[in-house]
């Protein structure tokens, strides 16, 4: 009986060596053509999208995603993992790779602009309609809101509008959950877990939440732009480069127009 | 320095561990007393939480008790959610730590030395007598076992936990979602400070399941 054990979990791990090894193997032809984008998580439909369209028009080519927050994936980023090119939701983070020299300066550009907005549930529970309302209901204790936390780019706006209504982040945390990325804040709203959370107007739109206010400029400390660049050390420069010029091309445009992305070039 | 998660996992830990006691005895006894087809299948379910990842079993958490389904809605017209709320985190934490104890107490069970009960039984004492003063009693060091494992999963908790209940400092922030969010949010000190308080709780706990087994060992050497 032990001898039988021993004799299968020898050949499990034998099995297990010969598929690891095709793996890899796998992968490095894979590595030729193949494309690691980085990118907000507020651009997860849209990208998704714009991939199958690419693909198409270029077959020996696969794009890879990983969607995070713009925080999570430049902090991976710096740590070491493989990128071709990083779009990221917020200046603050590219900022933070070019000055450590990780990214291609000639390539970047300010690709998008977003708007943050006030999405709410189904139904609206709280009756919410307006960031001015939003910041009364929170100064007397009576609503939850999910936000971005500070290392998430939806996250640093909405501190931004916190600073422009003069309202303490600190005394109002009772009345916050923080999620680590838009699509987790998304998530919150549209299962009703909250009475409201601030997102970008195109998750709000993807989501088919009820969107009850955008932000202003002023609110936000400035315009919401997505830049991108191309990555020093990414394996597949040239083709990122095609891939990028690919993105401020009409087709992606389309696509991006399409759940109210604005163009930034 | 807010020590709020520490008060909130230790109060969810030890609401959930008194539930899961209750639930994983009562389970047991239960269990043991199927017909051969039903027993199969009703252990694999009640040991479910044990091997699906916790994202999985908030998933399902959330599928039964969101505010959009008619548990939650029916729960919310009486002003009681387990969303966002630390109730929730007890929900979640008893589902993950239920399989722990229902195990552990169905082993002790299946060691009894059912004469005990008969002798009782002749003895014209209740069922239920027997149950709580001759099986229970007999059955020590693994129901305190199962207590105490439990109890440990429970303070760990953190995926169903974080899906079900979100992330509000001094309302439902727990040691393990806290420690998330100081390290998302660079705020290394603080992290570190609630991984060791969590490593140290951890140890103790440990050490008191060792304690246990030893006294076991040198009972029944003795």
């Amino acid at each position: 009986m032990r001898r039988i054990l021993a004799l299968v979990l020898i050949a499990l791990f034998a099995c297990s060596c010969i598929l690891a090894q095709a793996a890899v193997e796998q992968q490095s032809t894979a590595q030729k053509s193949e494309i690691v984008v980085f990118a907000a998580a507020s651009m997860t439909e849209t990208l998704t999208a714009i991939k199958g369209l690419y693909e198409k028009e270029n077959p020996d080519v696969e794009v890879v995603y990983n969607f995070d927050s713009s925080g999570t994936l430049k902090t991976q980023i710096e740590q070491g993992a493989e990128c071709d090119l990083f779009i990221s939701a917020a200046q603050k983070q590219m900022n933070a790779l070019a000055d450590k020299n990780l990214i291609d300066r000639s390539t970047r550009v300010d690709l998008l602009e977003n708007r943050t907005t006030l999405a709410v549930p189904k139904g609206n529970p709280k009756g919410i309609r307006s960031f001015d309302e939003l910041a009364e209901l929170l100064r007397e204790g009576k609503v939850l809101l999910a936000i971005g936390n500070s290392d998430v780019p939806v996250g640093q706006y909405t501190q931004k509008i916190f600073a422009y209504y003069g309202i303490d982040e600190n005394a109002i945390k009772s009345n916050l959950t923080y999620a680590s990325n838009v699509k987790e804040v998304t998530t919150q709203v549209s299962s009703s877990s909250v009475d409201c959370g601030i997102i970008y107007a195109t998750d709000a739109f993807s989501a088919g939440l009820e969107v009850v206010d955008t932000a202003t400029k002023e609110m936000t400390g400035g315009r919401v732009i997505y830049p991108a660049a191309v990555l020093a050390a990414g394996r597949n420069g040239d083709r990122a480069r095609a891939f990028l010029e690919y993105l401020k091309g009409a087709e992606a445009r389309k696509v991006f127009e399409s759940v109210g992305f604005a163009y930034a070039l | 320095m807010d020590w709020y998660p520490l008060y909130n996992s230790l109060r969810i830990a030890l609401f959930s561990s008194v539930i899961v006691f209750f639930a994983g005895i009562f389970s047991a006894y239960y269990v043991a007393r199927l017909p051969r087809s039903a027993k199969g299948v009703v252990d694999v379910v009640l040991t479910l939480p044990l091997v699906l990842p916790p994202t999985v079993c908030g998933y399902f958490l959330l599928l039964a008790f969101g505010l959009n389904t008619p548990i939650g809605r029916f729960l919310d017209s009486y002003g009681f959610r387990f969303v966002m709320t630390w109730y929730g985190g007890i929900l979640a934490a008893s589902t993950v730590a239920f399989p722990l104890m229902y195990r552990t107490a169905r082993g002790a069970f299946e060691a009894f030395d059912v004469t005990l009960s008969e002798a009782g039984q002749t003895l014209g004492l209740s069922n239920a007598y027997i149950f709580w003063h001759v099986r229970i009693p007999s059955c020590r060091e693994g129901i305190v076992a199962g207590i105490v494992l439990s109890f440990a999963r429970a303070l760990g908790e953190y995926g169903a936990t974080s899906m079900l209940i979100g992330y509000t400092p001094g309302r439902t922030a727990t040691i393990s979602t806290t420690v998330y969010q100081m390290w998302r949010t660079n705020n290394e000190r603080e992290a570190f400070i609630w991984v060791m308080m969590n490593l140290v709780i951890s140890m103790v706990v440990l050490l008191a399941v060792n304690l246990l087994e030893g006294r076991n060992r040198r009972r029944s050497a003795g």
